[in-house]
């Protein structure tokens, strides 16, 4: 979300000065300018203050705890890089990286493909096609609670809907979340169930930015419907592409948390054990405070090369 | 005109909406289906899909083991959280919009930055901020830290607001009105679309909040819904029936999804940050 505003921002910027910010705020004399001073004063420090106390305050605490053992008695104890050396030689850091890789690519994959395709189906007016949307976006709001009991009833061995319906066409179904195999991407498909609809919106709207009269005349020049999505739909959803990307990547990192511990708790065998998970076990359940801010910087960097790998790609889509 | 052939094709196209959309709803449509059956037809194999009696007497059983309570405590959580948000975010993106001061920008930055920095590297240690504030298990504890997070909300009203004609609070500001008269008496409401969409997204937030009060809520007396209801996912748990486990999630979810069908606009305009439109 937050980042489409910057991307609108820098796309009005785009657009020239002419439509740029040019608020009350701008020409002003000089008399103005501190009594302006005291009401942004009055009237951010709130927000700063607050914003500094739970959010600054604590990432720069998460650095300095990385560098200390602490369980929460006493004071935290400096232990230099002790914590970054274990981080390397714990085995259960890779497991824990490719876990939450995995997850990541089987999820925002199918959310990105799919969000296109069913937003593709939708984009068309008739009557009725309001009501008919909301289907498409409802899930969204529906928390990961929620949905882990929802689904957790659709997985049940030999007794849920999905076992039923692929009994149908003959297959038995694996025991969905307590499979090593299919533990993982059952919890993927919830996750994705819940992504669709953001993705849905946002590539609607790129869609519809498209004049239907081009995608017509492209028909009517013999375009089959492949050429049209290389041809036309692409170009016009490419940037919108990296976004839906980028919500995903945020959603389903926050997924791998809530679902992991409703529905599995990093099992069987940690086979769900997700660096999140990992680093919620560590310090909540072994009260190892260091060692796990040690592993949320690793988390944080991780994150910050990924979406700052996104944000070069988007650089060069332009 | 149209010809027969794309007619028909068409109707094929608009039936396949219909069908997908049925199937990606079906959960919730179950949902709600499931909470009125009785026990032993929401576990019957194969499975039933439509009730054939009605049985209410599931949503005062799964009041009763939610407590009531929880519910209270999501309602108390969600409206503090967000009336208290929306005032801090709506003045502190007028500020950065229409004010000029010297760190405005870098204000604006360090907001931004908090929207990619993942809940769970600030977990451990804003924990340790509440803990030292003595307010685990606590409304305080439970709503200030959430409170704090106005990076998504301030730079919604920012941007919603930098597209403001200046003249209006230009004229204000000769007739001698204030800062804080100018917020009240025309951002304010110049804002409502704005605050609609912030609104949406962050009511959805709130309620389905779930890390944050699983750490600092332990107590039954400050636990949201999500802390109750998360314990009937788990297979091995056998306290309540079936049919009860899926009315208490539908007491939970249905208030949100009857918000969205009321308010889908706003919604939309959350869930896609265009509410900056």
């Amino acid at each position: 979300m937050a980042v489409a505003i910057r991307a609108k921002a820098r796309s009005r910027r785009a657009r020239g000065p002419a439509e740029g910010p040019r608020g009350g705020g701008q020409p002003r004399g000089a008399s103005w300018a501190s009594r302006d001073r005291a009401a942004a004063a009055g009237l951010l420090a709130p927000n700063l203050i607050v914003y500094t106390v739970f959010i600054v305050i604590p990432v720069l605490l998460a650095l300095g705890l990385s560098f200390t053992s602490w369980n929460l008695v006493g004071a935290p104890q400096w232990v230099g890089l002790a914590n970054y050396r274990a981080m390397v030689n714990d085995p259960a850091v890779p497991q824990a990286i490719e876990t939450t890789m995995i997850f990541l690519v089987f999820g925002v994959v199918p959310t990105v493909i799919l969000g296109l395709l069913l937003a593709m189906l939708v984009n068309v007016q008739f009557r009725f096609i309001g009501v008919v949307r909301t289907l498409y976006f409802v899930p969204a709001v529906v928390s990961f609670a929620a949905s882990a009991i929802l689904w957790q009833w659709i997985y049940r061995p030999g007794q849920g809907l999905l076992d039923f319906a692929l009994k149908k066409v003959g297959i038995d179904g694996p025991a969905w979340l307590s499979n090593t195999h299919t533990a993982l991407i059952a919890l993927d498909i919830i996750a994705i169930w819940l992504s669709l609809p953001t993705a849905i919106l946002l590539y609607l709207a790129a869609l519809q930015r498209i004049p239907q009269h081009v995608i017509e005349a492209a028909m009517l020049d013999g375009a089959g419907p492949l050429t049209r999505l290389r041809k036309i739909i692409w170009p016009g959803v490419r940037n919108m592409t990296i976004l839906v990307v980028i919500v995903a990547i945020i959603a389903f990192t926050n997924s791998s948390f809530d679902l992991v511990n409703i529905l599995t708790q990093g099992g069987p065998v940690d086979a769900t054990s997700t660096l999140i998970y990992y680093i919620y076990y560590t310090a909540f359940n072994n009260i190892q405070l260091g060692y796990a801010a040690t592993l949320s910087v690793l988390q944080l960097a991780l994150f910050a090369a990924i979406l700052g790998l996104l944000a070069l790609a988007r650089g060069l889509a332009r | 005109m149209m010809t027969v052939n794309s007619r028909v094709r068409r109707i094929i196209r608009i039936t396949v909406i219909v069908i997908v959309g049925l199937i990606l709803a079906f959960p919730l449509i179950y949902l709600v289906f499931g909470s009125l059956m009785s026990d032993s037809q929401l576990t019957s194999f194969p499975p039933a899909f439509i009730p054939t009696s009605i049985h209410l007497g599931n949503y005062s059983q799964a009041w009763n083991y939610m407590k009531g309570r929880s519910v209270l405590n999501s309602v108390i959580f969600t409206a503090v959280t967000v009336g208290l948000q929306w005032m801090l975010c709506i003045s502190g993106g007028f500020v950065l919009a229409k004010l000029r001061f010297r760190s405005s920008n870098a204000v604006t930055a360090l907001l931004a930055i908090s929207l990619f920095i993942p809940a769970i590297t600030t977990l451990v240690p804003t924990f340790i901020v509440t803990e030292k504030l003595h307010m685990v298990n606590t409304y305080e504890g439970l709503i200030l830290p959430i409170v704090a997070q106005t990076g998504f909300g301030t730079l919604l009203f920012r941007q919603y607001l930098v597209s403001l004609p200046g003249e209006l609070i230009d004229a204000a500001r000769v007739d001698g009105s204030g800062w804080f008269h100018i917020l009240r008496r025309l951002i304010i409401p110049l804002a409502v679309p704005a605050t609609g969409a912030y609104v949406a997204i962050s009511v959805l937030t709130a309620w389905n909040l779930y890390l944050w009060p699983l750490v600092v809520a332990t107590s039954p007396n400050v636990q949201v819904m999500t802390e109750t209801l998360a314990p009937l996912a788990s297979s091995e748990f056998g306290q309540i029936p079936e049919n009860v486990a899926f009315a208490a999630t539908a007491l939970t979810t249905l208030p949100m999804v009857v918000a969205f069908l009321l308010a889908q606009r706003a919604f939309v305009r959350g869930l896609s940050g265009s509410g900056v439109e």
